[in-house]
């Protein structure tokens, strides 16, 4: 099949200076040259090493617990348990904000006491003078547990009867949609497909464990230095030390990765605490083991559609129930089946929908954040599920799509109108087109090709009324300093806010200084989650840095006697365009005259002198908007979304299940990409999150103890694995974000693994219904497949 | 994190024999590592005493001597990927070493230390099996030659003693008309344990017969082994499609008997049908 | 057990140190302050501590400090700096190979190991080179890139040396 790019409508992109051009990254040096400073690489004097004594069950009481022989070895100088911390609690799940109930795992202790739920809970907390004391210690800690009953199949969590991991009952979350009328949908369908699908708990394995300083400074201040993609938290750790939020100082450090596994609470909590009780600075970090038990996961799900179709692939009625598996805690669960089940359709005009979702807890790893969060694992459900029914009808995969497709202000799953550019047939038949027609394959070796849509949110949910703030200054000589609170995960975060300030100041991402990620010196930003912080924080930047630029053109406008916006600035001068434009171009040193241009210095010198403000504080705003009612979830809920398609080719081994990816192209509508070499990395680097997901990632638990507990087990991608994905970037500039921009960090991921489940199942002829698609799973399909066709 | 330990560095080999006889059995001798610093770490073991061996002259080099190719027991794995004398005269060892661990880890893994841990997906061990290798073993009261066959008895489990060091493995060099070949299958395409090792060698002559076969499986049984029953049924015969069909059904009988896992049953069928197959095109072709 | 003093040349400095047996040659190189050597999980799968030992790039951790007494170590930070990168620091810098830089110094050193000995690397030799370096960010495409690079600046510069070289 022949595919060939649709045609793109017009989009007139205002030509730019700083942003849209691939720049290199103001932090990309430091860390080339092993210069930057990261949450473990930093050291004090007189700095104590910290452990944590973590449960090895999965379901007990702790009977007893004795420290005293470790406490007795020379050179412990702090060991705590719940016992010492009676009232340090965290929150892990805030009700009030996702409307669901109020339960016991919602405030889980820091240290267990009584129960532990989970293989991994943290039990106590030691501090020594040397690593290899602390472990030590570790070791003479005595824990007897008296093992209760554990329960770890969401299914079996849901019978009456099971074990309840939290009171009152193992329900943490349930979500509904009720659009439209799903019978008569059923009944006005030539045909139904029903499917069931399946993913695992996956770990974000950045290369970077946790890791962290705390000290306790003249103030009383507990000043904790560590890699989270939150430094608000300082509030909950206030909170749970019984100090006020002023006492609490996090400054984020430039993260070795995040994707949502440092969105909670991860060593923030034990580091404040132990430097608090020795008065001594305490470093803890994570072994690459204590990582993979200790963070995290994303939630395993099981989604069954149901969905009614007319002959020529168009939707009557879709039923969509989904099981998500929320561990021993709370954490996000809510959430991530709240975006899994407004995305839980995909991006289609379905007029009759009923969604029905529950997340249940168990005793295996608790569940959280993972880029995608929820939207994901919804896509390899329904994109699967769209590739079934076009089998089913006998139609091209992309024809069944194309009559469903949400279009620019349809309505989507909640009743929502979809404001900015939906190019959904656009990005897919471009990674089609380049992926090319299939390869000629021999014997045993099938090939196949496979493509999924996707649509993702950017920006939080909107009733939570998000803001984001950041202080843009221009200095006496010209350069500029940000402020922001802005955490980088690696993602190009702060570099972003540069390029988007020195546009809009008219300077060059060499003259910008940034300083983020401190919740007492930066304006507050938020959270690095949600593909929110081009949107929110970038929005800030260009507000603060837009109204520094007003006083500097009034004044200049006074300056030069011409209108403000016959001013314009560039490479750091002032000038008058037109002018400028006489001469044929932008003022340059061969270009200058001193009668209209100025540098920008001396307009800052000039405005100083008059005391006028070369700086800002922006606070950005998202939409605010209010709660949905949980029975039938109709309204607005992001900002917006972003839309594409990730193709690839497979060649499957018939004779021994191994999958060779041969070809992988991805197309995203970005909106307006402001460092296009920082998207292409997003686009490469979250589909190939994405392809291990599809082929080569599992925590395998079992009985609540993980299998994979090191990098040899648990395998991400490495460079042989698979070929580069191809990045095709698409800029409608229809984006909420600065110039027109969407989000990237999340959707570049989202599509990636249905679209191999896709091309292995056209490959095979039969459909692997779990991920990953490991070797057995392959053989035993092509088995059935063999099956089939006898 | 590291337990602790004593850690004593010999210059010779003779050093090094005695400081292993006069600590045993707590002393155990370290060379790269890869295998042991992991187990350290993580509590699974935890000699007292380690006897550095790495980059003792006497365990390395790989030399041509009466007719045999003589690997060094301290040679990296690195080193054996990079010898011309490899690329040469075993291909098939050649063709583990490329799939071994990773780039890093090659340079400081052993052969010795890859044949004395055995851990059941070790990947030196199917080439040299079907190379027909004996391992080299030292102490300070002299020296003794095993055949590598016999030398690994279980996961984990060789003849060696607490005070022998393996200082060399040695095979006869390959005759004309032979060739080898080795596949390893795993859950990602590089860097990682085997799920299936299969070695095979075949010894031809000029006229198409096989004079000799030797198959050896990996990572699918607790102790690497070679599938004689296979082996005998092509022993002096031409080298035929059927031949090869069924010496392969039978490895995958040897690999996965009828309780066993019907996936690697079916990945050793085809890998020994394929590599017989390739191995008989190199021959003949 | 007792420690002993060990020389290592890092960096072209050299170092005498009192030293546990059992202390690896990562954490000797971090509490030296050579933190640019990352621990990423300490057993040989992910390659962020990757050094050159005697010019083989190798997993730090799986070394103990002892059995690197006399010889020359090399980290990436060695082998440039924020006024005078390498070429496979600028190259890395410049393409996007370099997103969060975790396992950048590791993944630094594999490509320095690489382009010693083969200073024209296929696209096939560069994924086999850096196979042991593990990296979640960028899907590995810019890194290549970088690497590639880095070779053609290397090998420029090597021409112009040799040009302006002559009897030098």
């Amino acid at each position: 099949m022949k595919y060939k790019a649709k045609l793109l409508p017009p989009v007139e992109l205002p030509e730019l200076r700083t942003v849209g051009k691939p720049l290199r990254r103001v932090d990309a040096l430091g860390k080339a040259v092993g210069a930057t400073v990261y949450a473990g690489d930093f050291t004090m004097p007189n700095m104590l090493h910290a452990k944590v004594l973590r449960s090895t069950v999965p379901s007990a009481r702790i009977k007893r617990l004795d420290v005293s022989k470790a406490r007795a070895l020379p050179g412990v100088v702090c060991i705590l348990t719940a016992e010492d911390l009676p009232d340090a609690k965290l929150v892990t799940d805030i009700p009030g904000q996702t409307g669901q109930k109020i339960r016991a795992g919602s405030e889980a202790q820091v240290l267990a006491s009584d129960r532990v739920r989970f293989v991994g809970e943290p039990i106590a907390l030691v501090a020594a003078e040397t690593l290899d004391i602390a472990g030590r210690a570790l070791e003479s800690i005595e824990v007897e547990y008296e093992v209760l009953p554990g329960v770890f199949d969401p299914r079996e969590a849901l019978k009456p009867g099971a074990p309840i991991v939290n009171e009152p009952d193992n329900v943490v979350a349930r979500w509904k949609i009720r659009k439209g009328d799903v019978e008569a949908g059923f009944t006005a369908a030539d045909l139904i497909v029903e499917n069931t699908f399946r993913v695992p708990f996956i770990d974000h394995a950045y290369i970077e464990p946790e890791a962290g300083v705390a000290w306790v400074d003249e103030r009383d201040v507990i000043n904790i230095r560590v890699c989270t993609q939150v430094v608000e938290h300082f509030r909950s750790i206030a909170r749970a030390m019984g100090v006020p939020h002023n006492k609490i100082h996090i400054q984020g450090t430039m993260l070795g990765g995040g994707f949502g596994g440092k969105e909670d609470i991860t060593v923030e909590i034990f580091l404040a605490l132990l430097a608090r009780h020795t008065r001594r600075p305490v470093r803890l970090a994570y072994t690459r083991e204590e990582s993979i038990q200790a963070h995290c996961k994303r939630h395993p799900f099981i989604i069954t559609h149901r969905t009614g179709v007319k002959k020529n692939g168009r939707v009557t009625a879709a039923e969509i129930k989904m099981i998500s598996n929320s561990g021993a805690y709370p954490y996000l669960s809510p959430y991530v089946l709240l975006y899994a089940t407004i995305m839980a359709a995909g991006p289609y005009r379905v007029d009759n929908l009923y969604v029905d979702s529950v997340s249940v807890a168990t005793n295996n790893p608790f569940t959280s954040a993972f880029r995608g969060f929820g939207g994901a694992q919804a896509a390899v459900a329904y994109e699967q599920q769209m590739d079934e029914i076009a089998k089913a009808l006998n139609l091209d995969p992309l024809e069944v799509r194309r009559v469903n497709y949400l279009k620019t202000g349809d309505r989507n799953a909640t009743g929502q109108v979809i404001k900015s550019a939906v190019w959904l047939e656009e990005t897919a038949t471009r990674a089609l087109e380049a992926l090319g027609e299939k390869v000629v394959s021999p014997g045993s070796i099938k090939v196949g090709q496979g493509f999924a849509s996707y649509m993702q949110s950017y920006g939080r949910i909107t009733w939570l009324h998000d803001t984001s703030r950041a202080w843009v200054s221009l200095e006496l000589d010209g350069s500029v300093v940000i402020r922001c609170g802005v955490p980088d995960l690696g993602a190009g975060q702060v570099n972003s806010l540069c390029q988007i300030a020195a546009e809009v100041l008219g300077v060059g991402l060499e003259d910008m200084t940034i300083y983020s990620t401190d919740s007492a010196l930066t304006p507050l930003a938020g959270t690095t989650t949600a593909t929110r912080q081009l949107y929110m924080s970038g929005n800030a930047v260009l507000q603060a840095a837009g109204r520094v630029r007003e006083v500097l053109l009034d004044r200049a406008s006074k300056y030069f006697e011409e209108a403000p916006e016959d001013l314009d600035i560039a490479d750091g001068v002032v000038f008058v365009k037109e002018a400028a434009s006489r001469r044929g171009g932008e003022p340059s040193s061969l270009n200058r005259s001193i009668a209209d241009s100025l540098p920008l210095a001396e307009l800052a010198a000039m405005c100083a002198a008059e005391g006028l403000p070369l700086s800002n504080l922006a606070l950005f705003r998202a939409p605010f908007t209010a709660k949905l009612d949980p029975e039938d979830l109709q309204g607005d809920v992001f900002p917006d979304f972003t839309f594409g398609a990730h193709a690839v080719e497979v060649a499957v081994d018939t004779e021994t299940g191994e999958i060779t990816l041969l070809k992988s192209v991805a197309c995203h509508d970005v909106g307006r990409a402001i460092n296009p070499a920082a998207v292409v990395g997003q686009i490469q680097g979250g589909g190939t999150q994405g392809l291990g997901y599809a082929l080569t990632e599992e925590v395998v638990v079992k009985d609540g103890v993980i299998q994979t507990p090191s990098f040899a087990e648990y395998l991400i991608p490495t460079s042989r694995d698979f070929p580069t994905t191809e990045a095709i970037i698409l800029e409608s500039g229809t984006g909420v974000g600065p110039f027109g921009a969407k989000g990237i960090g999340e959707p570049s991921l989202t599509p990636a693994a249905p679209a191999v489940a896709n091309a292995v199942a056209d490959a095979i002829g039969v459909r692997i219904h779990e991920l990953p698609l490991t070797p057995k799973r392959v053989l035993a399909a092509v088995g059935r497949a063999r099956g089939i066709g006898d | 994190m590291l337990p602790e330990f004593n850690l004593l560095m010999p210059q010779t080999l003779p050093e090094a024999l005695d400081m292993l006889a006069a600590g045993v059995p707590d002393a155990v001798p370290l060379a790269g590592g890869t295998n042991l610093l992991v187990d350290m770490r993580g509590g699974s073991r935890r000699p007292s005493v380690l006897v550095n061996v790495a980059g003792l002259d006497e365990l390395c080099g790989i030399r041509q001597e009466d007719g045999h190719l003589v690997v060094g027991g301290g040679v990296t794995v690195a080193e054996l990927l990079d010898d011309p004398l490899i690329a040469r005269h075993a291909p098939v060892l050649r063709g583990a070493a490329a799939v071994f661990a990773n780039p890093l880890v090659r340079n400081r893994a052993t052969v010795g230390g890859n044949l004395v841990d055995a851990l059941p997906a070790a990947d030196m061990v199917p080439p040299l099996l079907v190379l027909n290798a004996e391992v080299e073993l030292v102490s300070k009261d002299g020296t003794r030659r095993v055949p590598l066959e016999e030398f690994i008895v279980g996961a984990r489990k060789t003849l060696l003693q607490p005070q022998e060091l393996l200082v060399a493995v040695r095979w006869p060099v390959s005759p004309p008309h032979s060739a080898g070949a080795f596949r390893k299958v795993g859950l990602r395409k590089a860097a990682c344990m085997a799920k299936v090792d299969v070695a095979v060698m075949v010894e031809g002559d000029e006229g198409g017969c096989c004079r000799q076969a030797r198959i050896a499986l990996g990572a699918v049984a607790p102790r690497h082994f070679r599938v004689h029953a296979a082996e005998d049924l092509l022993r002096d015969q031409p080298l035929t499609a059927e031949g090869i069909a069924e010496a392969a059904r039978l490895a995958a009988e040897a690999a996965c008997p009828r309780s066993g896992s019907e996936y690697k049953r079916q990945v050793v069928e085809a890998l020994v049908r394929r590599l017989l197959t390739g191995v008989a095109d190199d021959i003949w072709k | 057990m007792q420690p002993r003093i060990v020389t290592l040349n890092i960096n072209g400095r050299r170092y005498q140190v009192a030293l546990d047996p059992n202390v690896t040659l990562l954490h000797a190189l971090r509490d030296l302050g050579y933190t640019d050597v990352k621990n990423g999980c300490e057993k040989g799968d992910c390659g962020a501590c990757a050094v050159l030992l005697n010019g083989k790039a190798v997993n730090s951790c799986l070394v103990l400090a002892w059995q690197a007494d006399g010889a020359e170590i090399v980290t990436n930070a060695g082998l440039g700096t924020m006024d005078n990168p390498h070429p496979l620091q600028e190259a890395f810098a410049d393409t996007g190979a370099v997103q969060c830089g975790y396992c950048t110094p590791g993944m630094i050193i594999a490509a320095k190991a690489l382009l010693d000995r083969n200073p024209h690397p296929t696209e096939d030799e560069i994924r086999e080179a850096i196979s042991g370096n593990l990296c979640r960010c960028t899907g590995y495409g810019q890194i290549i890139e970088a690497v590639q690079m880095a070779a053609k600046t290397m090998d420029n510069e090597t021409m112009n040396n040799e040009q302006l070289g002559g009897g030098r």
